[in-house]
């Protein structure tokens, strides 16, 4: 799986920045419904992460132990 | 020979001798090296004492605390230092030396000092500090960036220590729903193991340290907490030295130890911990939806912005777009009904231009025409006239001339007597016209005769 892991820090800043972007209120109007757009995605995606289980942590825990 | 004494009249001798000679009680200094409560509740000691240089034990005696005394100074010593009486530990205890012919001796404990055991824990604990000051690395654990999620975490505990079910407990049956990755190093969480146990399951963390995000280090709470044996210099270098954030809960309500000072964060009970890790988490999550919100308000507001910039536009286009289209309207009714009455006067006009230039034509052609005729009767008349005239006038000229010409006729000439000499068919007007020899004709009125010149004459 060359499936990059989805980092909750990184997803933090990448809003962060999303949101200096629109406040700095040089955003244009198209590009805005784009930059929302993918803003929304990372809270989901981040959110996903606090609370769903990822099953191949637990088992490399279980192996370490 | 000298009087025989049983061992029961020794031991008598001596703890009379004993009791005479030591009549009071006695502060004293000692550290415990072994402690033990027996089945009946009295307390059991071996107190040692080491000397301050090569620590090697110069004194060792064995202590009793009765069980009655027992209950009331372990409450007492454990209330006030935040310690349980343990091996290691330094005391001023108050004692009666005793002797029994059948245990022999011991020090009976009546009485505790906690005040001495607190000097000399902050005085252990100052010396830990100051040295890991001194290294330079005292606070370099609690410099490490705490993780905004520590989701993952590397719990150092003992499986059948309350503490740690209440912390798995409190963390992973957390309101918000998150989920959270626990591994559990075991060892031993006090005692005399507990230093190296500590430090071998932080290595064994530290072969690992990618895979998590913080180090807890956790303990039950309750009064059987041993503060003391996290006053120790080499856990609490390890923690400086840890790659990862630690996180203590080694349940103590008074005090601190070394441990809990260098560790990058410090909680009294591992359910204060598993609250702790929860609540980051929310505040990382809040911080989403805040911005989340932020995202959405001012896109809102941006929208609206823009929303409004075209309604007024609209509005203030609306009346605009009515005025014009109205005056357009005017305008182009005006150039319709314009157009119609120029249409209408012009066709009129047309009309009438037409009418007139017909009758005008008309009359102009029917004047033409007999202005024409009249000239060209005139013309007939004038020229019949004329000719009839010339035709006259040339008729009587013409018999003038005609009498004229009979006249001038040479016949007529020669009939009077006249003769016309010629050379070669040329009349001859003058004498120089003619050579001598030249043949000359003379005409006559009945005939001619040729003549050769013989002379001429000026």
């Amino acid at each position: 799986m060359a499936k990059k892991e989805f980092s909750f820090n990184d997803a933090v800043i990448e809003i962060e920045d999303i949101l200096k972007n629109i406040e700095s209120g040089q955003l244009d109007v198209d590009k805005l419904s784009v930059e929302v757009k993918r803003a929304s995605e990372l809270i989901k995606l981040c959110q996903k992460k606090l609370r769903s289980t990822e099953e191949e942590i637990n088992s490399i825990f279980k192996d370490l132990v | 020979m000298p009087e025989k004494l049983s061992l029961t009249e020794l031991q008598l001798i001596i703890r009379d001798s004993l009791y005479i000679a030591l009549p009071d009680m006695y502060w004293v200094i000692a550290e415990i090296s072994e402690i033990r409560e027996n089945y009946a509740g009295h307390c059991y000691l071996e107190l040692i004492e080491k000397h301050p240089d090569d620590k090697n034990v110069r004194a060792r005696a064995k202590a009793i605390i009765w069980s009655s005394r027992y209950r009331f100074l372990k409450s007492f010593f454990e209330n006030t230092t935040g310690e349980s009486l343990k091996e290691g530990l330094k005391i001023l205890v108050k004692i009666k030396v005793e002797y029994h012919e059948l245990y022999g001796l011991s020090l009976v404990v009546s009485d505790i000092d906690p005040a001495f055991t607190i000097g000399e824990m902050a005085i252990k604990r100052q010396q830990i500090i100051k040295q890991l000051e001194q290294e330079g690395v005292f606070s370099m654990n609690r410099e490490l960036e705490f993780p905004a999620v520590p989701q993952r975490i590397a719990v150092i505990s003992s499986s059948n220590a309350a503490g740690y079910t209440d912390f798995i407990n409190q963390l992973t049956l957390n309101s918000y729903g998150y989920v959270f990755y626990t591994a559990l190093i075991e060892t031993a969480m006090q005692g005399t193991e507990t230093e190296n146990g500590v430090i071998s399951a932080l290595d064994k963390i530290a072969e690992n340290f990618h895979l998590f995000d913080i180090v807890v280090i956790i303990r039950g709470g309750g009064s059987q907490t041993d503060l003391s044996w996290f006053d120790n210099y080499k856990i609490a270098y390890y923690v400086t030295q840890f790659p990862l954030p630690v996180v203590t809960g080694i349940g103590h309500d008074k005090d601190m130890s070394v441990t809990d000072m260098v560790a990058n964060k410090s909680l009294k009970t591992p359910t204060a911990v598993a609250d702790f890790l929860v609540d980051c988490v929310a505040d990382a999550e809040n911080h989403l939806i805040e911005m989340g919100t932020e995202i959405a308000g001012i896109s809102a507001k941006i929208l609206e912005k823009n929303r409004y910039i075209i309604d007024t536009f609209s509005i203030k286009l609306l009346p605009l777009a009515r005025i014009m289209l109205s005056n357009f309207k005017d305008k182009l009714s005006g150039e319709i009904i314009g157009i119609m009455n120029f249409g209408k006067e012009y066709t009129f006009r047309a009309g009438l231009i037409l009418a007139s230039q017909e009758s005008k034509l008309i009359s102009e052609v029917k004047s033409y025409y007999s202005v024409k005729e009249s000239g060209l009767q005139r013309n007939i008349q004038y020229l019949n006239s004329f000719t009839f005239n010339a035709l006259s006038g040339s008729s009587i000229k013409l018999s003038g001339l005609m009498n004229a010409l009979n006249i001038l006729n040479p016949e007529n000439v020669l009939h009077r007597g006249y003769s016309i000499t010629s050379l070669n068919g040329r009349i001859l007007k003058k004498s120089d016209q003619v050579n001598t020899d030249d043949i000359i004709d003379t005409q006559f009125i009945d005939g001619s005769v040729s003549s050769r010149v013989l002379a001429k004459e000026k």
